[in-house]
């Protein structure tokens, strides 16, 4: 599951926020389970966002990161265009949304 | 002779009820809160943040299955249940109640796989699921702000009995009942933790210690493992009646679903 | 004859009533004078360092969840009990460890675990089914080091 806050609209120029959260359970590799053994490490690695398809914003997450991880970042309006998440995980395994920004 | 065998049975009355149930006491209802009021200030800014709160990933999920048909052309849940025609949007807050057709104690859980049964021909779901905590978490969330309300009369009183004897059963290896804590001993410290009075209206909720969504049920067996009793199953009638009871004793709390809790 | 066979059967009767006679109730045979257990739990020898350790641990007694001690190396302690500092001075050696043994016992409605108790506990998580919450050794451990603490 995803959620992503965008505005639909902005003016040029214009600072916008940008939230996007997904579920995911970031397992670090350190904890056990109720028989001892390790859980192994299941991971999201890295996430990017592109504003019609230059990179705005990019991350690369580390065990440290909490389950279910929030990114709250900021963006300059310039013109219509896609804004696109997504993260890839340990595996390679990805997940993008997109949304649409109509610039006036 | 007689005299002696009767004080004999007293005495064996008095000390083995003592021991089994903990000394009656409540919460007044001017003390009533809830658990939101016992997290720390960041905690509670979490649950209030309508993007941040986690909870709201199964909100969203919940609401796209109680709106899409299911997998071979059944009815979708929203076909049968609108705002005009059996509307569900506060009845989050009066479960659990009694299921006409069979007569038993439902909560929210059993309620959705009864009608999945019943009206869409498909199987339960199982609890802990995605699916089945989303649901659970979009019909609580359309509850949101409605004051618990539950009925404990009738065929449901059995219920209420059982979840309060419950709640008062001294159990575990630390042989301690619910009320111990949570009516007693409410404000209390639990090394750097505050006891909260234990209500379940925040629930399904988001437990940081789980770092996912989770139901009360799972929420009572984290309790009974922590005084060292054996966790009961999933979906037991004593789990259930011990919602019902707890709702009861939580009555007038508002939902608060998806709630944040430690 | 027939009195004495009577007030046999009544004694055994009163026994059972009263709640259960040590054998059952706890781990082992301790006796118990007034509100204090004199002798060592089965002759064990308490170390008050490992007994620190045990009060403070989340692993083991973990005595700090609910009691306070001033100076001690832990971090938030509780207060669902009574605070700890000075209790080597206010009760005897004795008594503290009757209270770890079997505090529910002394006190029915009590929130404190009796750690020293097997028997008549109902619905025990089977991880820790027939063996008390501490060993007697740990028990003497905490006993010798709250003994210490008398300011």
């Amino acid at each position: 599951m995803i959620r992503i806050s965008a505005p639909d609209t902005a003016f040029e120029g214009e600072v916008i926020e940008l939230k996007a959260m997904i579920q995911h359970p970031m397992e670090t590799g350190y904890r056990r389970d109720s028989k001892g053994e390790i859980i192994p490490t299941d991971i999201i690695k890295s996430f990017r966002c592109t504003y019609d398809g230059n990179v705005i914003f990019e991350a690369e997450f580390f065990p440290g990161i909490a389950a279910n991880p929030f990114l709250t970042f900021h963006a300059r309006a310039s013109h219509t265009g896609k804004i696109e998440f997504s993260w890839t995980d340990q595996h390679g395994e990805r997940w993008a949304e997109e949304r649409m920004l109509t610039v006036s | 002779m007689r005299r002696a065998y009767l004080l004999a049975l007293i005495l064996t009355g008095c000390s083995e009820n003592h021991e089994r149930i903990a000394e009656q006491s409540q919460i007044s209802s001017a003390d009533l809160r809830s658990g939101y009021e016992f997290l720390q200030p960041e905690t509670q800014a979490l649950q209030d943040d309508a993007f941040a709160n986690p909870g709201y990933l199964w909100v969203d999920k919940g609401k796209a299955l109680f709106n899409q048909s299911p997998e071979h052309g059944e009815p979708a849940c929203s076909s049968c249940h609108s705002d005009d025609s059996r509307p569900v949007s506060k009845a989050a807050a009066h479960y659990p109640a009694i299921d006409e057709q069979s007569g038993k104690l439902v909560n929210l859980e059993s309620r959705i796989n009864l009608c999945r049964e019943r009206y869409q021909g498909l199987a339960p779901l199982e609890y802990e699921s995605d699916d089945l905590l989303g649901l659970t978490a979009y019909l609580s969330h359309l509850a949101q702000g409605e004051p618990v309300s539950v009925t404990i009369d009738g065929q449901a009183r059995k219920y209420y009995d059982a979840g309060e004897d419950y709640f008062f059963l001294r159990k575990g290896q630390f042989n301690l009942a619910c009320s111990q804590c949570h009516n007693e001993h409410w404000g209390d410290k639990l090394r750097g933790d505050t006891i909260s009075q234990g209500h379940g209206n925040a629930f399904p909720a988001y437990r940081m210690e789980w770092q996912t969504f989770g139901s009360l049920h799972r929420r009572l067996r984290d309790c009974d493992s922590g005084i060292r009793a054996e966790p009961l199953e999933y979906g037991s009638e004593t789990y259930t009646a011990v919602e019902l009871y707890l709702a009861k004793r939580a009555e007038g709390l508002a939902m608060e679903s998806p709630g944040v809790r430690r | 004859m027939k009195i004495a066979r009577s007030s046999a059967l009544l004694f055994l009767i009163f026994l059972s009533a009263c709640g259960q006679a040590s054998e059952d109730r706890l781990a082992g045979p301790v006796e118990i004078s007034g509100d204090a257990i004199i002798e060592p739990l089965n002759g064990k020898q308490g170390d008050p360092v490992r007994g620190e350790q045990i009060f403070t641990s989340r692993e083991a007694g973990h005595c700090v969840l609910c009691h306070q001690v001033a100076r001690l190396d832990a971090e938030f302690q509780g207060n669902v009990g009574p605070v700890l500092t000075g209790i080597g001075a206010r009760l005897s050696v004795g008594q503290i460890r009757y209270r770890i043994v079997d505090a529910q016992g002394i006190w029915p409605d009590t929130v404190m675990p009796s750690y020293y108790r097997t028997g008549g506990l109902r619905q025990v998580d089977h991880e820790y089914q027939g063996a008390p919450a501490l060993s007697a050794q740990q028990i003497e451990d905490i006993v010798a080091f709250l003994e210490l603490q008398t300011n």
